[in-house]
């Protein structure tokens, strides 16, 4: 019975509070092999024996990814370990290095649609699941000493932020905030619209 | 002592949420509470409520999940979501409480202490699964207490 060696390069990448287990595929020719994932939380080192749990639908999965975002759900270190089988022969666990927690995640700045509707500002924030606010700066061009803020805990399709002098522009960034790890994505890059002419006078 | 510390509600809300029903048809005991019994928390004073909601939570730690292991895979992972959960939040309220100096009332030690005598009534494993069935009544006097 030859002996099945571990998943090597076992780690994870998180980008906006979605966390992915990723490993590199342990080579057998001809043959299919399979890999079950188990995590553990601090709360199961330090109370429960160090016991792992296992991920069901990363259990005999051909994939050398797992979708771990509904298990890392607390602000605490995990770790979490990969092995590979092969019908009834399984390998050791391989254990990624260090632990991982969700503060680390890498947040990346909202994506955001501004228009200008007659005399009035809108925007529009692509839906980034509900761990996430949104904190939306806009001001009149030229008057960036007064800027102004719309916090918005979710979102909805489209939001109105101002009504626009005739003719003037405007310009709008917005930031993420998770309050789960209490930090804050960077700007997004700056969108200015500009309002429609006044029309309501009479040109002789 | 106010203790403001920023905890994932949600998320703990909808982890319970998703196994409540199946926790609680593990509770045989319908006509007891561990945490209501003989007063309700919304008794509790709220100067008090910094201390008991940290004494409460190292009762989940220590006492409560650990005997709630089942036979389905989806149900340990969300009582292990919790349970992370919670350690995350106790250590928040335990810095909190030694900056703000919460102490516990002598109201709030009684009832603490009555919470225990209704645990340790029971066998270990009916108290820990009742206590985790009534996880909402936690939640809902932490949040109609903020």
């Amino acid at each position: 019975d030859a002996l099945l060696p571990a998943p090597q390069s076992i780690s994870i990448l998180s980008t906006n509070m979605k966390h992915f287990l990723t490993w590199s595929p342990v080579i057998v020719q001809g043959a299919t092999v399979r890999y079950s994932v188990e995590f553990q939380g601090e709360y199961e080192r330090e109370y429960a024996n160090g016991s792992w749990i296992p991920i069901s639908e990363c259990s005999l999965t051909t994939a050398t990814v797992c979708n771990v975002t509904e298990d890392i759900s607390a602000t605490v270190a995990y770790r979490l370990r990969v092995r590979a089988e092969l019908g009834a022969t399984r390998s050791p666990w391989g254990t990624m290095k260090g632990f991982f927690n969700r503060v680390t995640t890498s947040l990346t700045p909202p994506l955001l649609r501004v228009l200008a509707d007659g005399y009035h500002l809108l925007v529009e924030l692509a839906d980034m699941g509900p761990a996430f606010q949104f904190r939306v700066l806009y001001w009149k061009k030229g008057h960036e000493s007064r800027v102004q803020q719309k916090v918005m805990k979710e979102v909805s399709s489209m939001v109105h932020l101002d009504t626009m002098e005739a003719g003037a522009e405007y310009c709008v960034k917005a930031q993420t905030h998770v309050e789960a790890i209490n930090r804050s994505s960077s700007f997004s890059p700056t969108q200015c619209v500009r309002a429609q002419r006044d029309t309501s006078g009479w040109w002789l | 002592g106010a203790c403001r510390v920023s905890m994932s509600m949600t998320e703990i809300r909808a982890g319970f949420t998703a196994i409540k029903a199946n926790i609680q048809s593990r509770d045989p005991i319908r006509t007891l509470s561990i945490l209501s019994h003989p007063q309700s928390l919304h008794k509790v004073k709220s100067s008090d409520r910094c201390c008991i909601t940290h004494h409460l939570f190292t009762f989940y730690v220590d006492k409560v999940f650990k005997h709630c292991r089942t036979e389905d895979s989806f149900v340990n992972r969300k009582i292990s979501s919790i349970a992370n959960s919670f350690l995350s939040a106790r250590r928040k309220l335990g810095q909190c409480r030694e900056q703000n100096n919460c102490v516990c009332g002598e109201e709030s030690t009684e009832k603490f202490k009555q919470i225990l005598a209704n645990y340790e009534g029971l066998n270990v494993t009916s108290a820990a699964m009742k206590s985790l069935g009534e996880l909402d009544i936690l939640l809902d006097w932490m949040e109609k207490s903020r």
